[in-house]
């Protein structure tokens, strides 16, 4: 049992150097700086300052008109959008077969318009590597599930569940020379549809 | 106890030889230093956020020890193993048996000061294991079998020209190319074969959370979710100070690390891992490694709320101007240099020194370490143990008696004055002077303050 005495005296150490209570701030975060009126325009200006796509749209029909302009909807497609009827793929149990897939297409919780940040967690994901092993990402979020800030955004999404991921844009790398390149390993692509 | 040699100042004066490089590598950074403060400057409430991340983790550090068994009961409720880890032997030796008990030879890795700190990479090659580090600036420096330069851009030290020419000799692109596209999407190809081949994924922690028993992970690349996401286990390493109370404060710390770190908003991914998924196996281990040293220590415990962002670096004019090289340890700049003695006093007795104490550095740190006074603090503890270097001390003693006795103050006044006029050639000689190394000596002014002082009185009531 050597951890658990490695775990009692890190314990004991930590209770012998501590100092004393200190209280935590309150409250904790603030009012968002957008206003209401203001979150669907903050919010795709951000999406495009991280490299993506935002698209306005009033039904499931627009966004699959842009995603089939946009993309070959013939190459591997899934989706997990209720009412995007465009998946032609389905994904066996080994994960590693994922690695075609040309377009997933998920549905997002909450977008935070300071940053663009999604949140997607694994109900909308269903297997949790979709949204870095595909090629491009498209993300749908409606309209009324933006907020201002991240302070906003916590108390909205479900922090038991298993994984959950802010996405902010196609995955990205500035290593070689601070030269900022747009897909590194995850989405080289994301667009995200708004829905009214 | 030994005594510091001027590593960092040796090192340094190797760094600077490139004059044209130099000037890169500090311009380079202090544009991510500006545009640091454009992603603050967009925030009006900024300097009370970093009030409160300050404050958070003051308070979760005066109840460390609470937090870690919540964060340890909650984890393992959701599944997760725990395991504490006293120093890096133990970590690493924790994550072999990992490793050993699914013979899993392939290992994938996402960004981890910690497992850089206790040297986790050449001790499983070592056992035969196959570690290919996924960031990309990261596997940059491992095909140089090169450490890190910067905790947040590793190969920041380099030109396109090197990584062209590495990449060409490992992965097989065209001889001369050097655009950083065409070479990240070779890496990408390269990387992601490995991806699909890994046996367990290792990551490191940004946050955890006592509340969730998660643990979030923030990248650009996407490497670390997708190592994770493929592998049957993951092995997620972190010192035992990165534990916050709940998951509320993650929105804090959220909106301060990427703006500090590179003037993001946030980063790409900042991915909550909670529960393995089905049939995965996850595994979170707590290092200690000396931080419960540094936690009895008041003058140097808030140094364990850094968040690893690197703003500190970034606006170092002794870092950026000499390169993380020169810091010889794990994490460079100022904040390695107050982290690094508490590990190895002796090893890293020359790094408080490797600074102006401009105070920079605690100006842009977004949880308010007090980098600066720590690091002129670490010179009073290393000098009381001895382990500061004899001509510094010497010169020290001398400033001591010379300050303390106003005559003889006076009269090395004029005994230098004179000496620099009548043999200039003899103050500029670094061998005498070291002051004088990359430096010319000022001409010297023919009387003194004091002198002239006393001369305009007398014209005055005269």
């Amino acid at each position: 049992m050597a951890e658990t005495s490695t775990r009692d005296t890190i314990l004991a150490a930590i209770r012998r150097g501590k100092p004393d209570l200190l209280p935590l701030p309150d409250p904790i975060g603030f009012p968002p700086n957008i206003t209401p009126d203001n979150l669907v325009e903050s919010f795709m200006t951000m999406v495009k300052t991280n490299g993506g796509r935002a698209i306005r749209v009033s039904s499931m029909d627009e966004a699959k008109a842009f995603l089939a302009t946009d993309y070959d909807l013939s190459l591997p497609v899934l989706s997990h959008v209720p009412g995007l009827d465009i998946s032609n793929f389905t994904p066996a149990e080994e994960l590693r077969l994922l690695d075609t897939l040309h377009l997933v297409v998920l549905e997002g919780i909450v977008g935070v318009a300071e940053n663009a940040a999604i949140w997607v967690d694994e109900a909308a994901m269903g297997i949790r590597v979709l949204p870095f092993i595909t090629l491009n990402l498209s993300i749908v979020i409606s309209e009324k599930n933006l907020v201002g800030n991240m302070h906003e955004a916590y108390p909205r999404i479900d922090t038991s569940v298993g994984f959950g991921t802010f996405i902010a844009g196609p995955s990205k790398t500035a290593d070689i020379e601070q030269s900022l390149v747009i897909g590194a390993h995850g989405s080289k692509t994301l667009t995200v549809f708004i829905m009214e | 106890m030994k005594t510091a040699s001027p590593k960092h100042a040796t090192a340094a004066e190797t760094f600077v030889r490139d004059e044209e490089n130099t000037d890169w590598h500090n311009e380079t950074l202090w544009f991510v230093r500006s545009k640091r403060d454009r992603a603050a400057q967009t925030i009006p409430e900024w300097e009370a956020l970093r009030e409160q991340a300050s404050q958070i983790k003051n308070h979760a550090l005066s109840n460390l020890d609470n937090y870690l068994i919540q964060l340890e009961e909650n984890a393992r409720r959701n599944g997760i193993t725990v395991h504490w880890a006293a120093n890096g032997d133990e970590h690493n030796q924790i994550v072999y048996d990992i490793l050993r008990k699914h013979n899993a030879t392939k290992i994938v890795k996402s960004k981890s000061m910690l497992t850089e700190e206790c040297h986790l990479n050449p001790f499983l090659i070592k056992q035969g294991i196959e570690v290919i580090d996924t960031d990309l600036g990261e596997r940059i420096i491992q095909l140089r079998e090169e450490p890190p330069s910067h905790i947040v851009m590793p190969a920041i030290h380099l030109k396109k020209k090197h990584i062209g020419d590495l990449f060409h000799k490992h992965l097989g692109t065209d001889a001369g190319a050097d655009d950083p596209q065409y070479l990240t999407e070779a890496a990408r190809i390269h990387l992601r074969q490995k991806f699909l081949m890994a046996d367990v994924a290792i990551t490191g922690v940004n946050f955890a959370v006592a509340e969730t028993g998660g643990f979030v992970v923030c990248t650009n690349e996407g490497n670390a979710d997708l190592g994770v996401h493929l592998s049957k286990v993951h092995i997620a390493c972190m010192g035992i100070e990165k534990v916050i109370p709940k998951a509320e404060h993650l929105g804090v710390f959220l909106r301060l690390l990427a703006r500090s770190a590179t003037g993001q908003a946030i980063t790409t991914f900042s991915s909550h891992f909670q529960k393995p998924a089905p049939g995965q196996e996850m595994h979170l281990v707590l290092v200690d490694n000396g931080r419960t040293r540094q936690l009895a220590s008041p003058d140097f415990r808030n140094s364990l709320k850094c968040i690893r962002c690197a703003a500190c670096m970034n606006t170092c004019p002794v870092y950026r101007r000499s390169g993380g090289h020169s810091y010889h340890s794990a994490v460079a700049g100022p904040i390695g240099s107050i982290l690094a003695p508490n590990i190895d006093m002796n090893e890293y007795a020359d790094l408080p020194f490797a600074s102006t104490l401009c105070g920079s550095c605690s100006n842009v740190c977004p949880v308010k370490i007090d980098i600066h006074q720590q690091l002129y603090k670490w010179r009073q503890v290393l000098g009381a143990a001895g382990a500061v270097e004899p001509a510094k001390k010497v010169g020290m003693a001398g400033m001591d008696a010379l300050f303390s006795r106003p005559w003889l103050y006076r009269f090395a006044g004029r005994a230098g004055r004179w000496l620099m006029q009548t043999f200039p050639s003899l103050a500029n000689k670094p061998g005498l002077n070291p002051w004088a190394i990359h430096r010319d000596m000022p001409q010297p002014p023919e009387q003194s303050f004091r002198d002239w002082y006393a001369q305009q009185n007398k014209k005055t009531n005269g």
